[in-house]
Order: structure tokens, then C-alpha cells, then sequence
């Protein structure tokens, strides 16, 4: 498959989503590109990094994503067009920032903002509906409805952000992210980009360009009379388009990815002569000649979109505010309850609504076939749970830690973070941690447990964070707990990796997206610079490490640190062979019986091992085992061996 | 199964977290989800079993001691105040060595080396104390490991987790040095043999010590550490009544602490007990009240018998007649050890008719309520 920076306009190449993205910026001629790793919004700065240097670009994988946006901007001020990537999280951290931006507005260079929604949470801690932030904070918004679309608004937006003086905003979702479609190139901006922050060295003249909210009200109507020429853009947009008869049974108005569930719901049905299909690409400011002229189409108008009734409610505004004599048509939606207002949506939910509305019955199978489907899907498939990889050594760590915590005694408990060790939740991880919200947001709850002791608390808090979490938003609450004395302890699983997005590099790694070498920010040195006190441990040493998280939870005080050092298993593996080779001897292995109860397939549980029915005893499955050996050392009756690979 | 046993889930939940736990040690050891730490026994994981080993031989869950005697002795239990004794003497051991070790008159420490010289046994589980007095498991398998091992703590130690680590192929003849509780323990094993686990007949020897409480091994150790410079201390003593004292020797002489003192460190499970005298043991052994330096002993069984004889026979043991009113008083420690338990057991159930973990006749309750 051709790479995004391929020089052939015309040309129809098949990218995912993102890379579609990646395609129009280039094509849009940027020269800086900054994100925060976050599913599924990775692959846009992932594929400018592998191209920037042959494309003389600079593409970085900033801290967090408030970093990221600020220095897009910083980019954008000095004339230079740039792009920020981010998942719906990101858009909340970089809020401040944001509607600090649209009343300063943006500089020279065009500053466009791509957000990737994750409807369902497939790979999220929460389901969030990012559009809103548009209509709350007055800013240009525009969702493709498939691969093309999302270079050719990558695209065009940089001329209209430019024109408009403001930043725009794309939203996406997961599948149109990472699905793949056919998208025709266009030319690849050869223009030579040229940076400098304007200067005017004589006052009387005119004051210097300054990036500022302030005067707040005054640029606030600035800001409104921006949207409104961009809503004149909006009317004319080619991405809005309706297909249908001019009097339709039933009139859908979709956007993103629903477009695509929509055409195929009506296709299925085949009422392409009864059900018509007004897609907007151009979301806020609302278009609302062009949305008012297809009112009329029918009495009857479904809205089909993830995740929010955000276009539902804009479009019904507009019709509230119609002269009484307009077409007053029934909506139906997510408030009518047709369409879920939660998770994602697919072209049998669609179905099911518009057959409900129209009174159709649409049986294409037997009425068991989902059930009867299930079950033969059953017996091929075997049974899963979510956990961490053979050899990951967030597995040692919290069974380390679920041992500390038993053995001390004191009710003690993990307050959880964002990433692979998220599962700590669950069985994965021992059912360890007990809270989780935002990146960061462990070691602030734990900061305030940790001053509880004059209410009568004792139970010892963990706040576990990983690598790229640490540099991401932990240090400024580990911060407090140093200077405000909070007792908890800080675990930084450092597997040198932001794993749970796909392995890319941070602060910590020596690596910069773009592959050169870069300087290592040390986070034992960072901690112990803050005055806490810093062990190191190896989490595959399972006894050292107890008896030090032991020790430390017993000593209480302030805020310190344990740095968990172990590289990522998948990291690793593609490096290095398998250290050992490992097997079960079935003559030790006492499997069910008093004395094991399946210790490592049924508590341990790394899917290296498996229980054998047929003997009634552990095995190791060679195809996923990685040789870590770790398991060598829980099983009581030592009949997990190990020997050098 | 006569009696009904449960899993790990209701050990916890009946004994463990109910202070009813001895610390025998019976249930730790033996898989990876119970351990000892700090004075108490540790549930790291959930073990889903319904039944297991950890709870079928611990001396507080249900105990048929009819049984267990019938087991041991061929007789009912309860007939005797002392347990079954086939003799009781005073005895002390002959080695001088041996005698400045010793906590009284080191027959125990005699016995052992005996044991050990003539191949009776290979080993010996005992509790050992580190130079600071932590007392720990430890397996003795020479005359001079023997020796650290003498000398008495006063504090709980899960030795048993020692038995349930010796690995199940290992055919060595073991002696081991009990508490009441501990016997009861081992006693339990004897009666319905554990699986996967050291062969319980390979128990040759069981030496059990007399008792009337002990001392929390965190808050107790805690306080010693308080108050005395502990490698310096060469030997605990708590002298019979009316002393009333806990002492502590040191090369600058004893330091004396009030039992109303120490008593604040007694394990719950303690007032509880019923046996005073190890009563399930192969032989007894316990001071002379008033003669300092000797040892009380009542044998058991036969094995405690032929071992005593032989220990006579080599010149091991030096040995005399029990004074009457020494055994009398001794017996009626002993009863008033049962009554008291009684009393207070049924305090707690609440109930005459449940006795917690004990399987008693309600004649025999009465007998010993009387």
C-alpha cells in the first residue's frame, strides 16, 4: 500500500481514515503536526512522523495534549499551518486552552483541530459526543461522512480557518479512523513555509498582533460575526448533499459514519424511492438555508447520528424558530427513542427505526438465526476474558501489590489510571484498583486520601500510574502530595512505552516520533529532585518487590515513589528471542486438588497457561507463552519449570 | 467425614477474623493462599475449594475430641484432668550442657537428642528465636540445632507451616514440639491423613508442652522490644504462682514485668482452650511448681513410654516421683483450666448446646461444668 506522502494526484489509494487525514494536511501544505497518543486518533501524527522528514515537516508526540494544541498554536502564530490530533479525553484537557483561543484567534497560519470520537468506548474509559464543544464554544465544525471526505475537509479547512481567522474543528469517529476506503489524491502542497511572529515596532502606528482573550465581550462578537461568514461558506459546501425523491415517505438527516448506515438501511429495505438521505458534512454554524429548503421533502424526518442528538437538536432549533406557517414535521431520534443516545450505531439499528416508523416488518432470516448463529460461533470461538499479554509485567506488579496490600493488612487499595493497566479493574489485574477516571485523575484522588488520617483512615493508597501517563498529567499532583504531605505511594509502571495505543515513544523512551534520538527525561532522578523518596524495582522479582512496597506502605509519610522497570512484553518480544523455555511437569502439577485449586490458569491467569481437560492439569500454550518465567514462581508445587532458551 | 468441612472462605470468616485463630500454623504452608505475617494468618487470594485441608485440621473448627482420644488412646475422652497417662514423673536431663540451655530441667532438649541419636527420628520441627527473639518454624536436624531451639518465647508460632512445607515425597522420621493447640492439630492429621502433603505417619514423635496461654507475637514482641535491649536477653520465664511476674534475664541481671501487664497480649483464642497438658501428645512435659530446675512429665503412649525408658536406660534422664500434692494441684489447674474454657465458650455462643469448635457430650459438659 502507497504511503500518504505518495506523489500522485489523481491516483485512487486505499487509506484508512486517519491516513485519508494525514493525506489532505499534507496536501494542505502544514508544516508542524502535534497529538497525545490516543485511540483512535494515533495513526494521524503516526503517519506524518514516518513521512516528515522526506517531507520536511515537523511532527511531534507531545506530553499531553494541551502541550500538543498549545504548540500547534504557537506554530500557527508564527504563520505556519498546523494540526492537532487528539480522542474525545484530549479535547477536555486542552478546554482552557480552547476557549482561551477562540477569542484570541489564531495567527497567519492555518490551525485546524481533528478529533476522533470513540462511540461504544471500544478502547476508551468513556463515550463522548465532541461536537458539542463546537456550539459551546463558537467554533467552525465539519464531520466527513466517509474516506474522501476526510482528506478533502483536512483539506479545505486550512483555507477556511485561514479566511475565517479561527480555528475549525474535525470531528471523526472510530469507523471512519480505521476503516479503509478508496480516496483520490490530489497535488501535494510544495509551498516553502517561512516562520515569524509578527512585530511592529511602532506603536502610534498600530498595535502589535497579540494573541489574547482580552478585551473578552469585544472579541467574543468578533468571534460570532466570524461564524456567521462561515456559515455563509457552510450553505454552498458541496459536503452536504440529499439523495431521495423530492416527496419522501420519510426524510433521514445524518452525518460521519451514519451516512454510510443510513444509505445501507434504505438499500437493504430498498425504499431508495420513499426514504430520502440529507447528509451534512458541515455541522456548526448550521446551514439552515440549505437545511430549510429540504424541510418540505417530508412530514416525517429521523436523525441518525453518534453519539449526541447534536445535529437533532440544532435542526429542531431552527425549525422552532420559523415563522408558525413553515412545515412543522414529526421528528423522530434519540429523543423520540428510535435511535439510542448512547453507543455506536450500525445499519440494523437504523433498519429497526425506520421500520418502526414506517410500519414495515423486514425479516431477510429466520427469526433464530442470531441465536442459532451465536451458538455455532460458540463452540468455534473459546472463551476470553480482557487481560494483559503473556509476559507483560503489569501482571507481576499487581500481583506483587495485591500481596502487599493482603499482607499488611489495613483494607488497602490502587487508585487506577489510563492505559493497559486500567484492567487492574478486573481480573487481569487482581481486582487492584478501585477507581479510575482521566489521565492523571489516580494520583489527584489518592492526594486526597492520603490526608484523611485525622478522620480515623489507615488503609494504605497506591496511586499506579504508567510511563507516559507520569509525563502526561501526574507530576503536578504527586507535587501536592510532596508538598502537602499526603500519604499514598506513587507506582509508575515504567514499561518504557505508551503501550496501550500502539508503543509510542514519550519522554522517557530516548526516542521522538519522528525517530531521532532525544534526551531522556529520567523519572526517578524528576521524583527524587522533588524530595520523595524513590525505589526502583524489578516487577518480575516478585519477592524483592513485595517486601519493598511492603516496607513503604508500612513507613506512611508523605508522597513517595516506586519505579516498576520492565519493558513492554510486545516491545521486547520484537527485539529479542524468548529468555526461557517453559513447560509443566504434569507428575508435579496437583491442578484442583487442596493445595493449588488452579492457582495459575484460574488467578494468575496469563494466557500463556491453559488447563488441560483431558489430564485435568496446567499446561503451557507454546504458542503464546513468551518465556518470561514468572509463573515458575507462583506455582506452589514448583511444577512450572524453566530452563534457558 | 464424620464432621462437616469447609474451604478457605469460611476459615477466614469462622476462626481467622473472629479471633478464634491459635496461630498453630496447621493451615499455612501447605498451598499458596494462606500465609503467617506479623503475629496473623493472611487469606492472599480466594480459593474457590468448598472443602479444604486448611480448614479440616484446624484445631477450631469442629473438634470431636471423643474421637480424636479413641483415636490416640482407645479411650473416651475427658476421663482423666491431665489427659491419659500411662505414667506421670519429675525428670530432669543428666547433661549439664543440656541443663544450662534449658528453660527447667531440658528433658525435652534430652529427649530430643535421644530421639535423634538412635534414629528414631531425622528431625525435629521446633520453634527457634533469632538473636532478637522473633520465634520462628525452624528444622532441627543435629544435637546442636537442637540446642538453639531451647528455651521458651511465651509467644504464638505457626511451627505446623514448617510440616506443610516438607516436601510429600520425603520419607524422614520427624519429631515435632507442640502446644495444645498444635497436638489438637496434628492430632486431626493423624485421624483423616492429608493429601499431597508430607505422610503424617512419619510423625514419630510428639512432644507436647503444658500451657496456659500465649502472647501475641506483634503486640507482645512489640512491647519486649520497648522495654529491653532483646539480644542481650538469655532466657523468659514466668514463674509459677503466686509470682505473678514475667521475667527476663540478662548478663546485668533480671528484669521483672507484672503479669497484670503482659496478660493485655494474651491471644483471645487462649480462654478457649481446654487443655492445659498437651493431652494428645506422646509425652508431656511442663515445670515442677517449687523445685526449680526439673521438669513435670506424663507419658502417653507407647512410643513416649519406650523413648522415656531409653532415655532412663542410657543415663539421659535423671528422674524421681512427682510429689503428690504437686500432681494434685496440677490436676486441679488443669480442671480449672477445662471449666473456665467451658464457661467462656458458651458465654460467647451464647448457646450451652454450641460449643463453637468442640465436640463434647453434653454429660461430658455437664461432668466438667460441675
Amino acid at each position: 500500500m502507497a504511503g500518504i506522502e505518495i506523489d500522485a494526484p489523481g491516483t485512487s489509494q486505499l487509506f484508512i481514515g486517519n491516513e485519508a487525514i494525514a493525506r489532505g494536511a499534507l496536501e494542505a501544505g502544514i508544516g508542524f503536526a502535534a497529538a497525545y497518543p490516543g485511540t483512535p486518533s494515533s495513526e494521524i501524527i503516526g503517519s506524518l512522523a514516518s513521512v516528515a522528514r522526506k517531507m520536511n515537516i515537523y511532527v511531534e508526540w507531545s506530553v499531553n495534549e494541551k502541550v500538543a494544541m498549545e504548540a500547534a498554536a504557537g506554530a500557527s502564530f508564527a504563520g505556519i499551518r498546523a494540526l492537532a490530533a487528539m480522542k474525545q479525553n484530549g479535547i477536555n484537557v486542552i478546554s482552557d486552552f480552547l476557549v482561551n483561543l477562540v477569542m484570541s484567534g489564531i495567527g497567519k497560519g492555518g490551525l485546524v483541530l481533528i478529533s476522533c470520537d470513540d462511540p461504544s468506548a471500544i478502547s476508551s474509559s468513556n463515550e463522548q459526543d465532541t461536537r458539542p464543544i463546537a456550539k459551546w464554544l463558537d467554533i467552525p465544525l465539519v464531520e466527513p461522512g466517509n474516506f474522501q471526505e476526510a482528506k478533502d475537509m483536512t483539506r479545505w479547512l486550512f483555507d477556511l480557518t485561514e479566511e475565517m481567522g479561527t480555528i475549525c474543528m474535525l470531528r471523526s469517529v472510530t469507523r471512519i479512523a480505521h476503516a479503509r476506503g478508496n480516496v483520490k489524491l490530489g497535488e501535494l502542497s510544495k509551498k516553502e513555509q517561512k516562520a515569524y511572529f509578527d512585530q511592529i515596532y511602532d506603536v502610534r502606528k498600530a498595535m502589535p498582533t497579540t494573541f489574547m482573550p482580552v478585551p473578552s465581550s469585544l472579541r467574543h462578537a468578533f468571534l460570532h460575526q466570524k461564524l456567521d461568514k462561515a456559515r455563509e461558506k457552510f450553505e454552498l459546501s458541496s459536503f452536504n448533499q440529499y439523495v431521495g425523491p423530492d416527496k419522501a415517505d420519510l426524510l433521514i438527516i445524518t452525518c460521519g459514519s451514519c451516512w454510510l448506515y443510513s444509505q445501507d438501511a434504505v438499500k437493504a429495505l430498498k425504499l431508495e424511492d420513499k426514504v430520502g438521505i440529507l447528509k451534512l458534512g458541515t455541522l456548526w454554524p448550521l446551514p439552515e438555508k440549505f437545511v430549510e429548503k429540504h424541510l418540505n421533502k417530508s412530514k416525517q424526518i429521523l436523525f441518525v447520528e453518534e453519539i449526541d442528538p447534536f445535529l437533532e437538536r440544532s435542526v429542531m432549533e431552527l425549525v422552532a424558530n420559523l415563522p408558525p406557517t413553515s412545515p412543522r414535521p414529526t421528528f423522530y431520534g434519540k429523543r423520540s427513542g428510535h435511535i439510542n443516545a448512547y453507543g455506536e450505531l450500525n445499519p440494523d439499528m437504523v433498519i429497526k427505526a425506520i421500520t418502526g416508523i414506517m410500519g414495515l416488518t423486514y425479516q431477510p432470516r429466520g427469526i433464530d438465526y442470531g441465536k442459532k448463529a451465536e451458538e455455532v460461533a460458540k463452540s468455534y470461538v473459546p472463551e476470553r476474558s480482557i487481560t494483559f499479554c503473556a509476559g507483560c509485567p503489569h501482571r507481576a506488579t499487581f500481583w506483587a501489590i495485591k500481596n502487599t496490600l493482603k499482607l499488611d493488612g489495613r483494607d488497602g487499595f490502587v487508585t487506577g489510571d489510563i492505559g493497559c493497566y486500567s484492567m487492574a479493574l478486573g481480573p487481569a489485574g487482581f481486582f487492584q484498583a478501585r477507581t479510575m477516571h482521566c489521565m492523571g485523575g489516580g494520583t489527584g484522588v489518592a492526594n486526597g486520601l492520603g490526608k484523611l488520617g485525622q478522620f480515623g483512615f489507615n488503609q494504605p493508597v497506591l496511586a499506579v500510574v504508567g510511563d507516559s501517563t507520569f509525563y502526561h498529567a501526574t507530576i503536578p499532583a504527586l507535587i501536592n502530595g510532596i508538598y502537602n504531605q499526603s500519604n499514598f505511594i506513587l507506582v509508575i509502571l515504567d514499561n518504557n512505552a505508551t503501550a496501550m495505543t500502539g508503543f509510542q515513544p514519550h519522554p522517557g523512551t530516548g526516542m521522538t516520533a519522528m525517530g531521532e534520538p532525544a534526551k531522556v527525561v529520567s523519572m526517578e532522578a524528576l521524583c527524587h529532585s522533588l524530595g520523595a523518596r524513590v525505589e526502583v524495582c524489578d516487577p518480575f522479582d516478585l519477592k524483592g518487590t513485595t517486601a519493598t512496597l511492603l516496607e513503604m506502605v508500612a513507613e506512611g509519610g508523605g508522597a513517595k515513589v516506586v519505579v516498576m522497570r520492565r519493558e513492554c512484553e510486545l516491545v521486547r518480544g520484537r527485539k529479542e528471542k524468548h529468555p526461557y523455555k517453559v513447560y509443566v511437569d504434569p507428575d508435579k502439577c496437583i491442578g484442583e486438588a487442596c493445595g493449588c485449586d488452579r492457582l495459575c490458569t484460574r488467578a494468575f491467569l496469563c494466557p500463556g497457561l491453559i488447563w488441560d481437560k483431558k489430564t485435568d492439569k496446567s499446561k503451557i500454550d507454546e504458542v503464546i507463552c513468551t518465556g518470561c518465567g514468572v509463573c515458575v514462581d507462583i506455582c506452589p508445587q514448583g511444577a512450572i519449570i524453566k530452563e534457558a532458551a | 467425614m464424620d464432621t462437616k468441612v469447609s474451604g478457605s472462605q469460611e476459615l477466614f470468616n469462622e476462626v481467622i477474623d473472629t479471633e478464634l485463630c491459635a496461630l498453630c500454623g496447621a493451615c499455612v504452608g501447605g498451598c499458596p493462599y494462606l500465609v503467617p505475617y506479623k503475629g496473623r494468618i493472611v487469606l492472599l487470594d480466594n480459593c474457590t475449594l468448598s472443602e479444604g485441608q486448611c480448614y479440616q485440621y484446624c484445631p477450631r473448627t469442629y473438634t470431636d475430641m471423643n474421637a480424636i482420644s479413641q483415636q490416640i488412646f482407645g479411650v473416651p475422652y475427658g476421663e482423666d484432668e491431665v489427659g491419659t497417662t500411662k505414667e506421670v514423673l519429675m525428670a530432669r536431663s543428666t547433661d549439664a550442657q543440656i541443663r544450662g540451655r534449658a528453660q527447667y530441667g531440658g528433658t525435652v532438649t534430652a529427649l530430643l537428642s535421644l530421639a535423634l541419636a538412635e534414629g528414631l527420628i531425622d528431625g525435629a520441627i521446633l520453634a527457634k528465636m533469632s538473636d532478637d527473639k522473633i520465634p520462628s518454624a525452624f528444622l532441627a536436624q543435629s544435637m546442636e540445632e537442637i540446642l538453639q531451639c531451647a528455651g521458651s518465647s511465651y509467644m504464638a508460632c505457626p511451627i505446623l507451616e514448617a510440616y506443610n512445607h516438607i516436601p510429600k515425597d520425603n520419607n524422614h522420621k520427624l519429631g515435632i514440639v507442640t502446644m495444645p493447640c498444635q497436638i489438637l492439630a496434628i492430632s486431626k492429621m493423624k485421624k483423616e491423613p492429608p493429601q499431597n502433603r508430607f505422610s503424617i505417619n512419619n510423625v514419630k514423635l510428639v512432644i507436647g508442652l503444658f500451657c496456659t496461654w500465649a502472647l501475641s507475637p506483634e503486640g507482645f514482641y512489640q512491647f519486649l522490644r520497648e522495654n529491653l535491649d532483646l539480644p542481650q536477653v538469655t532466657k523468659f520465664d514466668i514463674p509459677p504462682p503466686p509470682a505473678n511476674r514475667f521475667d527476663a534475664y540478662t548478663p546485668s541481671g533480671k528484669v521483672s514485668f507484672s503479669l497484670d501487664q503482659i496478660r493485655q497480649f494474651t491471644l483471645p483464642t487462649c480462654a478457649y482452650c481446654l487443655d492445659m497438658t498437651s493431652e494428645f501428645a506422646d509425652v508431656s512435659v511442663g515445670s515442677v511448681e517449687g523445685i526449680e530446675g526439673w521438669n513435670t512429665v506424663i507419658v502417653r503412649t507407647d512410643a513416649g513410654a519406650e523413648l522415656m525408658e531409653m532415655a532412663k536406660a542410657e543415663g539421659k534422664l535423671e528422674t524421681d516421683t512427682l510429689p503428690p500434692q504437686n500432681l494434685a494441684h496440677l490436676k486441679e489447674a488443669a480442671l480449672l483450666k477445662k471449666k473456665r474454657a467451658l464457661k467462656e465458650i458458651i458465654k460467647r455462643s451464647g448457646d450451652k448446646k454450641n460449643l463453637l469448635y468442640l465436640g463434647l457430650s453434653e454429660s461430658m459438659v455437664d461432668k466438667l461444668l460441675a
